[in-house]
């Protein structure tokens, strides 16, 4: 441990990640690990074409935002500054906990000074495009030979054994290559709506921590090393697991239904508008007796008393009028309201929140503490997402070993080359003097 | 990359008892395709998931549900009435000798639940106690009632999946919940996280402890962009079809291949991609459109009409061949596109075939082997997860697993009475 890290029940206190990894995927695992009290320490290079892309990526935060503020300094509506690297709000939000270093590994003295650091290592984890680490002759197959114990962790759109090594990859790509794009949206000739986001840079994410801490997990009893070849196009496979099998057995192509629930006589199933802008609600209706709690609900409407929506298989079979119909009532409720009366009466239903509608009101994330505030040493403390989970004796702590939100470019040089690698203030200096770190 | 690494039999000597419906189903198996033996304790009439179709039959069965089969390979069945009294002795006794207890459901249930539970964790320590429940076990919103729906909704997903509003800023279709209960998928990924950090915590301590997972927060963490955007720029992102949810409506970057294919094809500002693109364009024999005088002007006057410019020539280009070649070609030159395939398509793709992506699995009731997306890593040689047995019949494994907790014939006999 270094003086100054937390002292909290970390339950990976004492593991150490050399942690190679950029942009989404890769740094949302090591994230993780943080989170649990491993000294995750991750490795940057300052040349425009070598920093990751998020750093400098909006939104950013504010121009006034200052070290010894932060939110409580204002919002700003607007990109904020992109004048250095150290502002991006969703770098902050993605690499909480972790050290940062700067280290050129085009440089031979830089690559020997990776080396060293892998010796000393449980982890390393990198999401390069496939070959890079080869290249500098870093692969799992060299490293492990300085350390036979190392858990080496690749990610790669497609994962690196197989025909499609050299493919290039988002998030974005994958999803559409694994079937998750094409399965989310309304029924054809309606387009796929796919994602919003890049949904296959953060599942992997969570699979990489899962399979390096049972990877640590082994190599704490019995000191076994491990190769994760980690790919997000099986990620997207392993989540769209039961219309694969469908298709197997009615050899049918696999297609839309919106936000419908096709496998259940569930009706009403969906999104419906509500009062003001953009405003919906999500309705999910399960039985006969949560059917006739919503028409109390509505005042029973005569449309609703009609013999087509008297049964859950009646409903299902016209369930397009009865969205339209249903839609002239929730059109005139302001939506949390309405969730409130209708969750009152057993029906499932939940307002379709906005990020501002889960930030400045959801009571239950407030409740339970959700977001953390963490200070930056650039750009003040800001609310950073939370661990979705309550542990009882080794507790989520997202600030990590550091206790700090994400790491400046190389802030941690001095601690990390000096107490870890244990050179001296003279030759920390020389190799800066000579562009290794 | 050698053998003994994998990971598939890396958690073999633990014991998992799982109690409840779907939101565990999956983070059970996550634990059971690392070798960990899970037995689910179901009641007379079958865990709630057995009720979720499809089905493979014509009516619903509850052996014969999809949905069950594809969330609980690997495990074992016990029928145990848990929340009667004479299934307390049982259930100490099978708590005795496991590692892990996960239980899933409404709050009510599994408030209820962990009464005994307390009780047992007193008498083994080492025992990892993990809930997971729509909104976590306390809060204003902890007795909720939710659906994948409702809590794809509350969470966050929604509002950022869908299609473009239309000409005037209006949306006129709803926000879309992509298919395939991914809330379920998001409690169950890191209700699996927390409890293999519990596993760690456990080989370092010695100690057991209780894992309360939200799915709720689950769902909430995983909105990308959408939550620092607003919390330090105020603003609130635009759902868009097939693309990036954005502060403002960004250009349409759907395009659909000669075959009729959708296609995900960007480009993004790196000079790279852009000259891969003028290559491509060289290829099917367009590319003087890029060459011309007028695009040279265009590009040093205005960058963003150059850029819908190249991003409209992007969309004849994909137009010009079908999917498979243009995909073929993009990423010989380095260009991130993909088709946007079926599922299924994927199911002879010889990539997935060489990595054993898919987990073959007998089903000798139906006489035929079906093929299960079974991992999500390797190690170079085989899948980190093995999956290798078809989610278990109700009550399959009753006599094996409570003959082993010590009950007679005729007891076990009495606690699956009327299944």
């Amino acid at each position: 441990m270094l003086d100054g890290e937390s002292k909290g029940k970390g339950a990976l206190q004492g593991v150490r990640i050399i942690d190679l990894t950029w942009l989404q995927v890769g740094p949302q695992a090591t994230r993780l690990l943080a989170t649990f009290g491993a000294q995750v320490i991750r490795i940057e290079w300052r040349e425009r074409k070598a920093v990751d892309f998020i750093r400098y990526s909006p939104p950013f935060a504010p121009d006034h935002a200052r070290a010894d503020g932060g939110r409580s300094q204002g919002v700003m509506r607007g990109r904020g500054s992109h004048g250095n690297f150290d502002r991006g709000a969703y770098f902050n939000n993605t690499n909480p906990g972790k050290y940062g270093i700067t280290l050129n590994l085009n440089h031979p003295k830089g690559r020997d000074l990776l080396r060293t650091m892998v010796r000393n290592a449980n982890a390393i984890c990198e999401n390069f495009s496939p070959g890079q680490m080869d290249k500098w002759n870093l692969g799992y197959d060299e490293l492990r030979k300085l350390n036979p114990q190392i858990i080496y962790m690749q990610t790669t759109g497609v994962g690196k054994a197989g025909v499609y090594e050299n493919y290039v990859s988002y998030g974005p790509t994958a999803q559409a290559f694994s079937g998750l794009t094409f399965l989310s949206g309304l029924p054809e000739p309606h387009p796929p709506a796919g994602w919003g986001y890049s949904y296959l840079d953060h599942s992997p994410g969570y699979f990489g921590a899962l399979l390096l801490m049972a990877a640590i997990a082994r190599q704490r009893t019995k000191g076994t090393g491990c190769y994760i070849d980690m790919s997000q196009c099986e990620t997207g496979l392993m989540l769209s697991g039961t219309s694969i099998i469908e298709h197997q057995l009615t050899g049918k192509p696999t297609t839309r239904y919106g936000n419908r629930m096709p496998f259940l006589d569930w009706s009403p199933h969906g999104a419906y508008r509500c009062l003001g802008d953009d405003n919906w609600i999500a309705i999910s209706i399960q039985s006969d007796e949560q059917w006739s709690a919503m028409i109390a609900e509505m005042d029973s409407p005569p449309w609703a008393l009609d013999g087509r929506f008297a049964s859950a298989a009646k409903r299902k079979q016209n369930e397009d009028e009865l969205d339209d119909q249903l839609t002239t009532f929730t059109i005139g409720c302001e939506r949390y309201d309405l969730m409130r009366r209708l969750q009152a009466r057993g029906i499932p239903a939940g307002v379709v929140q906005k990020a501002s509608d889960r930030f400045d009101f959801d009571p239950q994330l407030k409740a339970r503490s959700y977001y953390v505030d963490l200070p930056h040493s650039e750009i003040g403390t800001w609310p950073i997402e939370g661990f979705p989970a309550k542990l009882s004796r080794s507790p989520a702590n997202v600030g990590g070993p550091t206790g700090r939100a994400a790491p400046k470019l190389g802030e941690d040089n001095d601690l990390v080359y000096g107490n870890i690698v244990g050179l001296t203030s003279t030759e920390i200096a020389a190799l800066r003097e000579e562009g290794v770190i | 990359m050698s053998e003994d690494g994998n990971l598939r039999s890396s958690l073999a000597n633990l014991t998992v008892l799982e109690i409840g419906d779907q939101l565990g189903d999956y983070a059970a198996m996550l634990l059971a395709g690392l070798g960990a033996e899970v037995i689910k304790l179901e009641p007379r009439v079958g865990a709630p998931s057995r009720k979720i179709g499809p089905f493979a039959s014509v009516s619903p069965d509850r052996n014969l549900s999809l949905f069950f089969w594809r969330y609980n390979l690997n495990k074992k069945s016990v029928v145990l009435e848990v929340d009667n009294q004479d299934a307390q002795p049982v259930l100490a006794a099978l708590a005795s000798k496991s590692d892990i207890v996960l239980l899933s459901g409404e709050f009510e249930t599994v408030e209820r639940r962990m009464a005994l539970w307390r009780k047992l964790a007193e008498t083994n320590p080492r025992l990892i106690i993990c809930t997971v429940t729509p909104f976590g076990m306390d809060g204003p919103y902890r007795a909720l009632k939710a659906t994948d729906l409702v809590q794809m909704a509350l969470g966050g997903i929604m509002a950022v999946c869908g299609y473009d509003p239309d000409k005037n800023g209006v949306y006129d279709t709803p926000p879309i919940a992509p298919a395939m209960w991914h809330s379920y998928h998001l409690g169950g990924e890191y209700a699996a996280v927390a409890m293999m950090a519990a596993i760690n915590f456990r080989e370092i301590s010695g100690e057991g402890q209780y894992i309360d997972v939200s799915v709720h927060e689950a769902v909430n963490t995983c909105t990308e962009v959408a939550m620092p955007t607003y919390i330090y720029s105020g603003q609130v992102v635009k759902r868009q079809t097939a693309r990036h949810a954005a502060p403002s409506v960004t250009r349409e970057r759907l395009s659909s291949s000669a075959d009729g294919v959708f296609m995900f094809a960007n480009l993004s500002p790196f000079e790279r991609e852009q000259r891969a693109l003028a290559q491509l364009a060289d290829q099917v024999g367009i590319g003087h459109i890029l060459q011309t005088p007028e695009f040279a002007q265009l590009e040093k006057e205005d960058r963003v009409a150059a850029a819908i410019y190249r991003n409209d020539l992007l969309g004849e280009v994909v137009a010009s061949l079908p999917a498979n070649e243009i995909f073929a070609r993009a990423q010989a030159l380095g260009l991130a596109w993909s088709p946007i395939r079926r599922p299924e398509e994927n199911l002879d793709d010889l990539h997935f075939k060489v990595r054993q992506s898919f987990a073959t699995i007998n089903h000798p009731e139906l006489g035929m082997e079906l093929r299960y997306p079974g991992t999500v890593a390797g190690d170079g040689h085989a899948p980190h997860f093995s999956y290798t047995r078809r989610a278990p019949r109700l009550g399959e494994h009753s006599h094996e697993v409570l003959a082993r907790a010590g009950l007679s014939d005729a007891q076990i006999a009495n606690l699956s009475e009327g299944t």
